[in-house]
């Protein structure tokens, strides 16, 4: 249900650290919104473009994965064309396009661990000041994806308990249910994970 | 932070999750269909309240983040962020907060039910729209250029849909509240 956007691969972006791709992203967004030149963003735009294309995604899937903020990318150039000068549409755009690509390509090529430690060793400072607790952050992360698909499953028979009375499969009837009976087992995942002294305490 | 409230934020991000699947609703007399995912930062802060709820989201932003398809339409990662509704999804976490402190200090058990209806829906409308707009809003602006004006008109189309989730946010916030009450009280 819950499959990670990482695809296996050797390219160059696959090598590299996740910390030098997330410095890379960043820094990147901050040129491209300080430069105003066309061809700046038309270069990075086309290096984007090639770089994304190169992680190994087949080319339909690709492009699915971007076509939904694109579309709203054009929405907004579309509107843009009646109130700026075109030459600025097209910077604003391409701009827009090219980080797009470049943090779609991030995200293709790294995987979920890799993100998870890097996010880790961001975390220690703030764990040194007793704020939080990184490995908090790993178990809340595993919970989630351990009770995603029980909760669809819940929704799924409250859906079929609605068509089984005849009753019309409303968002309302619907919301209430399944949030009383997913936040009613806090309390024994809770008691488990204590149990099991996961968390030291 | 205790165990419960750990799981607490983590079951309320899979629900997130989950509300991202369920199939978005189409009605005649609003342009935009309805999302059940993004009832999720009204459900949060008056659900779990401002803490927690913000925590919930910040939560689901790093699933997000690293690359788990989890935003309704199966979408994901970084290059959502990336895009110009990016500041609609960081808002979340604020939008969240604040609705939540609003939930907090206006809605408490043993009060008339009309009035805690009031309570959630105000919250809901304040924290959901007023601050979520006012994040995502200059955001788009911002990264696409299109004067801010022309956004805030834009985004009047979304307001009709919005009220729409406020009111069921608030109905179904109050059914939690009344069978399994979580939202910390404040004075």
């Amino acid at each position: 249900m819950l499959t990670s956007l990482h695809i296996e691969g050797d390219s160059l972006l696959h090598r590299l650290p996740v910390r030098a791709k997330l410095i890379a992203l960043v820094t990147l967004s901050i040129l491209l919104f300080l430069s105003s030149s066309l061809a700046v963003q038309a270069i990075a735009f086309v290096a984007a473009a090639g770089l994304y294309l190169s992680v190994g995604l087949p080319l339909r899937e690709a492009l699915k994965r971007v076509g939904f903020v694109f579309l709203t990318i054009f929405f907004l150039a579309a509107v843009n064309l009646f109130l700026l000068p075109v030459l600025d549409v097209a910077t604003l755009t391409l701009r827009l396009m090219a980080l797009v690509l470049f943090a779609a390509a991030v995200t293709a090529t790294t995987t979920i661990s890799a993100f998870m430690d890097e996010i880790t060793v961001l975390l220690t400072p703030l764990e040194r000041l007793g704020w939080l607790r990184a490995a908090d952050v790993s178990l809340a992360l595993g919970l989630v994806l351990r009770f995603v698909p029980d909760i669809f499953a819940r929704y799924q028979a409250i859906r079929e308990a609605h068509r089984a009375r005849g009753l019309p499969v409303r968002p309302l009837t619907i919301i209430g249910p399944l949030i009383i009976l997913t936040l009613k087992d806090a309390d024994t995942i809770a008691a488990a994970i204590d149990a099991r002294g996961f968390r030291r305490q | 932070m205790n165990t419960r409230d750990l799981v607490l934020i983590a079951l309320f991000a899979a629900i997130v999750v989950v509300l991202g699947l369920i199939p978005p609703i189409t009605l005649g007399f609003i342009p935009v269909p309805i999302t059940a995912q993004s009832m999720g930062v009204m459900l949060a802060g008056c659900i779990l309240g401002a803490k927690r709820g913000a925590l919930a989201f910040l939560l689901f932003l790093l699933l997000v983040a690293i690359g788990l398809p989890v935003l309704s339409g199966g979408r994901g990662g970084l290059s959502v962020l990336a895009g110009p509704s990016g500041g609609f999804i960081l808002g979340w976490v604020v939008a969240t907060f604040v609705t939540g402190l609003i939930a907090e200090r206006a809605v408490r058990e043993g009060q008339a039910e009309t009035r805690q209806f009031v309570g959630f829906f105000l919250a809901s409308v304040l924290g959901g729209i007023v601050v979520l707009y006012a994040i995502g809003m200059p955001w788009i602006s911002v990264v696409t250029g299109t004067p801010l004006m022309a956004v805030a008109t834009g985004s009047l189309a979304f307001i009709p849909g919005d009220l729409l989730k406020a009111a069921i946010a608030t109905l179904a916030a109050r059914a939690v509240f009344a069978g399994y009450p979580l939202l910390p009280a404040r004075a």
